[in-house]
């Protein structure tokens, strides 16, 4: 350890005092546990109380931070109130996030503390997008995302590290490297000899900082933050520690030897910086031992009102899954929502993939935090899909063409979003989704309701569903919407005319829940028809009949709509007619405008071009099965793709997703 | 204000332990942080610490396996 000459010694003192609030927290969940008295996961920070306690004199609670479920001590330093944070680790009401986080996802905007992810190295994509939102707005803050060594050798770290150097990003990636990733040793589960040397294949800076020892760490990372901070870009720092406790529990760990445990503890940073004070005439006993109880009390307080507070329940299960709890799918719910005013202004003639670039340039105009990013959309590409032509030139930074990495996109959206900027970023086949899907699902779609509405995500993904034109293969044909319906706090919705998209894209960017726009590669260039200039922004979770009908509803959207239109053409002519509805939003979904044509035509069909098997479909047809049994002619049904992946083979894909002409014969069926 | 002991939930898969050996005679006196008892739950045991000082009196005996929350002592103010 270094003698005090380095640093200030108000700023020692200071260190030290948050190292013992660190360790009082960590004793008293420690002893909770060990008690019986609380009953929740602990994963021990102890061992690493320095890292966080030596940085808290370099940041303020503009600087943004991101953790892992281990990260107590780093929430303690940034300043997330101990009763909230004691609070929220009960499940009480009374927790920072209303008890509906616990202690993995804290966030606590008040402090800085933006976002705890229980996905090792999910938090580095997100960091990205705290640190751009940072930088596009212009501000000084930096942003550190705390990780441990088991972190670097998933993906996420890497998409984030090489889009944070590309970028300049100011975000540290802050590696604690406790030498232990879970339960598996470093050798085990890497041949590299440090972490932090990988940062120069990504083009920036790394270093290897004694996490241990309070006044090199602070004096190193000053000049790391300062840095950072002056706008040259990303930093990764391997932190030096060693982790004292178990993975998850309470005590020793039992992955070192006793010699090297006895090693380690003599190598905690808490008593020997303790130690230091007094040797150095910094602090007399008295000063300390002052220091001591008054972190022992503040803690003793929280845990008292934390335990005073009731225990969060059941009236709030549902709230916080989005803005507005009436969007919540609920059995026996007929939300009734108002259909958009019919535009009497300006119409021009477009194909939806100009549709949707123009939504893209009024969000622009209208709103400065609005932003896109996504694969190839910088010129002279102008995105894959042509809905970028000329964008970036004209919008320069608000056009970000990005590394060929999804996780690194959503992880940049969804941080962004978190501190209110609209980003929008294009995922370029909807298969592709399932290469960022922990960052949609278990962050973007979560967050809100982990939060307990501290945070939210205002982000919004399009992408393109490949299916219906043939060759594209299995692995850019599919349609995925009900993958993501299955995951609560996103809405989705697809568009089958350049109208609709343009209108739900807008409305999509402006809503404060994270949307999803599909787009139909079958319709984007071949469909064009008169779409309204100007804000035209249809509402979502409004249904919208496209075709009247009285003997069956065709309940559909995207491009199956037009073969449903085409079917009830060819039905007419046999005398049988259809109503085709366009749900066009597919969450929220509009059951009352469904079960209002079920109820009058007394027969229903369900037609989408996803697998059929756990669609969409199931859980409308089942739900108009339940609502109206007395009423219905014969069962609500349903139709999708068959059970395979979208063949190669033309002959094929056309014969596994529905069409107008085996649309057309399931009705006759329904009708026998 | 007395504190119970009670049989914790130490990891996430834990549905009970065996209290393999009282540390300390019933009605010591205890210090907080001294270990009073060993635990064994998953296959490791652990020895349990004195989350208060004070008069530990024993409810159940030792070698025995108990659910979680189970109430196997209590430390009173001395």
């Amino acid at each position: 350890m270094q003698n005090d000459t380095a640093i200030d010694h108000d700023t020692l003192r200071e260190i030290y005092r948050q190292m013992s609030r660190i360790h009082e927290v960590d004793k008293a969940i420690q002893s909770g546990l060990s008690s019986g008295k609380f009953q929740f996961t602990y994963w021990p920070l102890t061992g690493q109380e320095c890292i966080p306690a030596s940085i808290a004199p370099l940041v303020t609670n503009e600087d943004h931070m991101v953790t892992i479920y281990r990260g107590i001590h780093d929430q303690v330093a940034k300043g997330v109130p101990l009763k909230g944070l004691f609070a929220e680790a009960l499940g009480r009401v009374d927790g920072v996030n209303k008890g509906k986080g616990g202690s993995p996802h804290i966030s606590d905007p008040s402090s800085g503390s933006m976002l705890t992810t229980a996905i090792v190295g999910a938090g580095a994509p997100i960091a990205n997008g705290l640190a751009l939102a940072s930088k596009m707005r212009g501000t000084r803050a930096v942003t550190i995302v705390n990780f441990g060594d088991g972190a670097t050798s998933i993906g996420a770290i890497h998409e984030a590290m090489n889009l944070a150097g590309v970028w300049k990003l100011p975000v540290i990636f802050l590696c604690q490297n406790n030498q232990m990733g879970e339960y598996t040793t470093i050798p085990e589960y890497t041949a590299s000899k440090d972490f932090a040397s990988r940062a120069e294949g990504y083009g920036f800076k790394g270093a290897i900082l004694d996490g241990n020892d309070p006044v090199a760490f602070h004096n190193g990372m000053k000049s790391v933050i300062d840095e950072v901070r002056n706008g040259n870009g990303p930093v990764f720092v391997e932190a030096r520690t060693i982790r004292l406790g178990p993975h998850a529990g309470v005590g020793d760990t039992n992955h070192l030897s006793k010699e090297d445990l006895a090693a380690a503890k003599e190598a905690w940073p808490v008593p020997r910086t303790r130690a230091l004070l007094l040797e150095q005439g910094i602090c007399t006993e008295e000063e300390l031992a002052d220091i001591d109880s008054a972190a022992k009390a503040e803690v003793q307080e929280a845990v008292a009102a934390a335990l005073e507070s009731e225990v969060t329940g059941e009236d709030e299960m549902l709230l916080d899954v989005y803005a507005d709890p009436s969007v919540v799918p609920r059995r026996g719910q007929r939300e009734k929502r108002a259909q958009e005013a019919p535009h009497k202004g300006e119409t021009r003639e477009m194909a939806m993939f100009e549709a949707v670039q123009d939504a893209q340039e009024l969000a622009l105009q209208l709103d400065d935090s609005v932003f896109f990013l996504g694969e190839d959309i910088g010129e002279p590409a102008g995105g894959v899909f042509k809905c970028f032509k000329g964008m970036q030139s004209k919008w320069g930074e608000r056009i970000r063409p990005t590394p060929i990495a999804e996780q690194a996109i959503i992880g940049a959206a969804t941080g962004a979003a978190l501190v209110g900027m609209r980003p929008v970023a294009e995922i370029m086949f909807c298969d592709f989704i399932g290469v960022c899907m922990d960052q949609i699902t278990n962050h973007a779609a979560k967050q809100r309701y982990m939060s307990g509405a501290a945070t939210h995500v205002p982000m919004t993904v399009r992408t393109i569903a490949g299916g219906g034109i043939g060759g594209f293969g299995a692995q850019h044909s599919q349609s995925t919407e009900a993958t993501l319906l299955h995951y609560p706090g996103l809405k989705v919705v697809y568009p089958s005319t350049p109208t609709e998209a343009k209108g739900l894209l807008l409305s999509c960017i402006f809503d404060d829940d994270p949307c999803i726009q599909f787009e139909s590669m079958m319709l984007t260039y071949a469909l064009r028809e008169e779409v309204p200039v100007g804000d035209y922004r249809i509402p979502l979770g409004v249904a919208k009949v496209k075709r009247e009908g009285t003997d069956i509803s065709l309940i559909t959207y995207g491009w199956q709509v037009m073969h449903c239109l085409q079917a009830a053409e060819e039905l007419a002519k046999e005398g049988i007619s259809a109503e085709v509805i366009d749900l066009r939003t597919l969450l929220p979904l509009d059951y009352d405008r469904i079960l209002s044509s079920v109820e009058k035509t007394g027969r229903a069909l369900v037609v989408h071009a996803a697998t059929e098997f756990c669609g969409l479909g199931s859980e409308i047809a089942s739900t108009i099965n339940e609502e109206l049994f007395g009423k219905l002619k014969a069962p609500a049904s349903r139709f999708g793709a068959a059970y395979a992946p979208i063949a190669y083979s033309k002959t094929i894909e056309t014969a596994q997703i529905p069409h107008a002409g085996t649309i057309a014969a399931r009705v006759r069926e329904l009708l026998k | 204000m007395s504190t119970l002991l009670t049989i914790p939930k130490l990891q996430m898969s834990t549905t009970e332990g065996t209290l393999t050996e009282w540390l300390v005679e019933d009605g010591a006196i205890v210090e907080e942080g001294q270990p009073i008892y060993a635990l064994e739950t998953d296959k490791s045991v652990q020895e349990i610490e004195a989350p208060a000082s004070g008069r530990l009196t024993q409810k159940v005996p030792a070698d025995e396996t108990y659910p979680v929350g189970t109430e196997i002592g209590e430390i009173t103010p001395a």
